[in-house]
């Protein structure tokens, strides 16, 4: 069982071309929607089998049904005639998962001896959180590939601690020095003190746009293929722009609601406003909470990928908020008179949505697209920790 | 039967280092994967394939040593080659693309899950109770008590000191003479109480019991009655019921207690547990189950405890069903009331 000729040295010379020299006029290419060819019923067996060896194993199964889980997604998201392809090590992941559950038992026992053991187990996880942040976009981005090529995240460490601390530090900062000048419980509090101790809610509202972009730009700033890093081609004022709307959103909503509560007071009798507080009131919470969602999930998608480009590739993305609203409902109500079960259709129907609206426009001809030999660091404790806290860092 | 030239599959070639793709033909035989195609000619060990899974939808996508890959957006084909040329594919694909492997998985998830909930908690909890110790137990039970005690819910005693301490020594003696081995005995602090309690009385972790002042005389101090009632809160307290009602309730923040030493947690929790929660059927067997053993250890009738619970019944809904776990807050049931009855002389 000889191997008769190694891989590299098959090919022909001329394909082990220089790469594709980043300057001169950007030519008309091909601008393909991504397809996603996944289908909920499939992922729901998939899903089944797999939580059941979850949950023989206790647990430890856990990696292998994660790498399934990616591998179909990934796979099922194709451009042009090929999918996406997801690398990850189970093994090593498995470390990773060990790793994380130790550290999060640790933070969660720091918390219940003693209230400094608790404070000083929450500094030393934000004071390693940005690490394990770039970790996991290193891991989850080198472990992706497309007709073969891995892609890479060249984003610094330097970089990960500017991007979630530069707006959230003035907040930590505020909030001790309020805690410390601040009034104590019980003690009778003038308006000024009341001020003084919401102050740091007021600058997390102000920051939490700059923040939120600050991060996007370190992610989106530094994907790579090759040598072809994209660039983020979005401003602070159009994410201050989002936030904005939406508040306005929000309020034209408020109002609406106060109106219409307002008017029963007056006008309806004793029960058609029980039947507004105890029926309608919580059905337009819920309608209010899957509208922020879908907000930001269709406005953010929207802002973050159309700004995102490189030398040889452009983004579009037109992710429609009605659709996304009327998804983003339709989930939540299956999924509630489902007990769970239609969770995977939900998924994979979001999926769809949200991949089907991009729209990618390569610059180049395929062919010309190189990928560097070199493979990125692939520490896969980064990727535990992101998807034990619930952050997405989803393709 | 099958000519060579049906196992071969055509798909695109990877070398992982350029997104061009390379048409190929692949065979499998001898164990060995030949690809061929234009100035293409490797073979390598199937084992050295990291192979695709058969899936209904998506492209199949196989992992070749040093980055190549080979692709296919046709899947079918792709696994109707594979099954001709000898792959075979895991139980886990087997399972994942079969309804009726589905079926029997989500079968055998539902009775995990009822068997952790039937047997895997009871017996965490029960390990998890023996595991705490008697003095955190009566930490728990006194921090009950405080929290009962303000409120209203419980107020000074109007029986006279005297009786009291009567009524303590008859207990004492009681549970002697049922539980000859020291060991064994419940050790009970016995308080008497008026107020929101009503005719009602109660067990707290720890060994303390409370007895109204109304249920004493609803029961025209009988002694036979009232050493029934005890007897039956001394048994929640030998088989550590309230212990093990907040146990079950807060299983995994009970776990992190008794691994690290710390119960503040637990004791936290516990008087918010116990002023809401009910004792299960069971619990209550068991404690009736102690009561007339007593009973019967101390040559007394267990009359007494049928004609309590048929005045209970009568009782309209009071405060004093304000406590679950408390004797009066559920009245017996048929069942229990019978079991009294057939002890009954």
């Amino acid at each position: 069982m000889a191997i008769s000729g190694t891989l590299g040295a098959a090919l022909p010379a001329t394909h082990r071309r220089a790469p594709f020299a980043a300057t001169g006029p950007a030519h008309e290419g091909s601008r393909t929607a991504l397809r996603f060819t996944g289908s909920g019923s499939e992922y729901f067996r998939i899903w089944i089998v797999n939580l059941l060896l979850i949950l023989l194993t206790v647990g430890l199964y856990y990696p292998w049904a994660k790498v399934r889980r990616l591998q179909y997604f990934h796979r099922n998201t194709l451009l042009g005639d090929h999918g996406f392809d997801f690398h990850g090590n189970p093994w090593a992941m498995l470390r990773g998962y060990v790793l994380v559950a130790v550290l999060t038992s640790l933070y969660s026992f720091a918390g219940q001896a003693s209230l400094t053991a608790g404070l000083v187990a929450f500094a030393i996880m934000a004071a390693v959180w940005p690490a394990l942040f770039r970790s996991a976009q290193q891991f989850r981005l080198s472990n992706t590939s497309w007709r073969g090529m891995r892609f890479r995240f060249t984003g610094s460490l330097k970089g990960a601690y500017f991007a979630m601390g530069a707006a959230l530090l003035p907040v930590l900062l505020l909030s001790l020095v309020t805690m410390k000048l601040g009034p104590e419980p019980g003690e009778h509090t003038s308006s000024a003190q009341l001020a003084l101790a919401l102050s740091p809610v007021a600058l997390l509202m102000l920051m939490a746009p700059l923040a939120w972009w600050l991060i996007k730009r370190y992610q989106h700033g530094h994907l790579a293929l090759g040598s072809n890093v994209t660039r983020f081609d979005v401003g602070a004022g159009a994410m201050y722009g989002v936030f904005l709307r939406f508040g306005g959103l929000m309020l034209l909503v408020g109002l609406v609601g106060a109106a219409i509560v307002g008017r029963t007071i007056y006008v309806g009798t004793a029960s058609t406003l029980g039947v507004l507080m105890l029926v309608v009131f919580p059905i337009a919470c819920v309608g209010v909470f899957a509208l922020s969602q879908a907000y930001f999930a269709a406005r953010l998608q929207n802002l973050v990928w159309n700004g995102t480009d490189s030398d040889v590739v452009r983004f579009h993305s037109a992710l429609s908020l009605r659709a996304t609203l009327k998804q983003t409902l339709k989930n939540w109500l299956l999924i509630a008179l489902t007990l769970g079960l239609y969770w995977p259709f939900a998924k994979v129907a979001m999926a769809r949505l949200r991949l089907q609206a991009v729209e990618v426009e390569l610059l180049v001809p395929v062919d010309a697209l190189m990928a560097d030999a070199e493979r990125a660091s692939r520490d896969a404790a980064g990727d535990a920790a992101g998807d034990l806290f619930g952050i997405d860092f989803g393709l | 039967m099958t000519p060579t030239a049906d196992r071969e599959l055509a798909v695109d070639y990877f070398d992982g280092r350029s997104a061009r793709a390379h048409r190929v033909a692949l065979r499998i035989d001898d164990g060995a994967l030949a690809i061929r195609g234009e100035a293409i000619d490797l073979r390598l060990p199937v084992s050295r394939v990291q192979w695709p899974e058969r899936t209904r939808h998506g492209p199949r996508i196989a992992r070749l040593p040093e980055g190549a890959s080979l692709q296919s957006l046709d899947g079918p084909a792709w696994d109707a080659w594979a099954r001709d040329s000898g792959l075979r594919e895991s139980s886990v694909v087997a399972a994942q693309q079969s309804w009726r492997g589905v079926l029997v998985c989500v079968a055998l998830l539902v009775a995990s899950v009822a068997a952790f909930y039937v047997w895997g908690m009871p017996w965490a909890a029960r390990a998890v109770v023996a595991m705490t110790p008697a003095s955190a137990e009566r930490e728990i039970g006194d921090l009950a008590l405080r929290g009962l005690s303000e409120g209203g819910f419980l107020a000074s005693s109007a029986i006279p000191a005297a009786e009291q301490q009567r009524w303590r020594a008859r207990l004492d003696e009681a549970l002697a003479r049922a539980y000859p081995d020291a060991a064994t005995r419940p050790v009970i602090d016995l308080h008497f109480a008026a107020g929101k309690l009503g005719a009602n009385a109660f067990a707290l972790p720890g060994g303390v019991v409370v007895i109204g002042d109304e249920l004493i005389a609803l029961v025209d101090r009988r002694d036979d009655a009232v050493i029934g009632v005890l007897a039956h809160e001394a048994g929640h307290v030998r088989h550590r019921h309230g212990l093990r009602l907040v146990v079950q309730a807060g299983l995994l923040g009970m776990l992190s207690s008794v691994v690290i030493g710390d119960f503040s947690q637990m004791m936290a929790a516990a008087p918010v547990l116990l002023g809401h929660a009910s004792y299960s059927r069971d619990f209550e067997r068991e404690a009736d189950g102690q009561a007339l053993h007593v009973l019967r250890a101390n040559g007394l009738s267990s009359q007494g405890m049928v004609l309590l619970f048929e005045k209970l019944a009568q009782r309209s809904k009071h405060a004093d069903d304000a406590l679950g776990i408390a004797l009066a807050s559920h009245p017996a049931d048929a069942e229990r009331i019978a079991r009294f009855k057939a002890e009954a002389p």
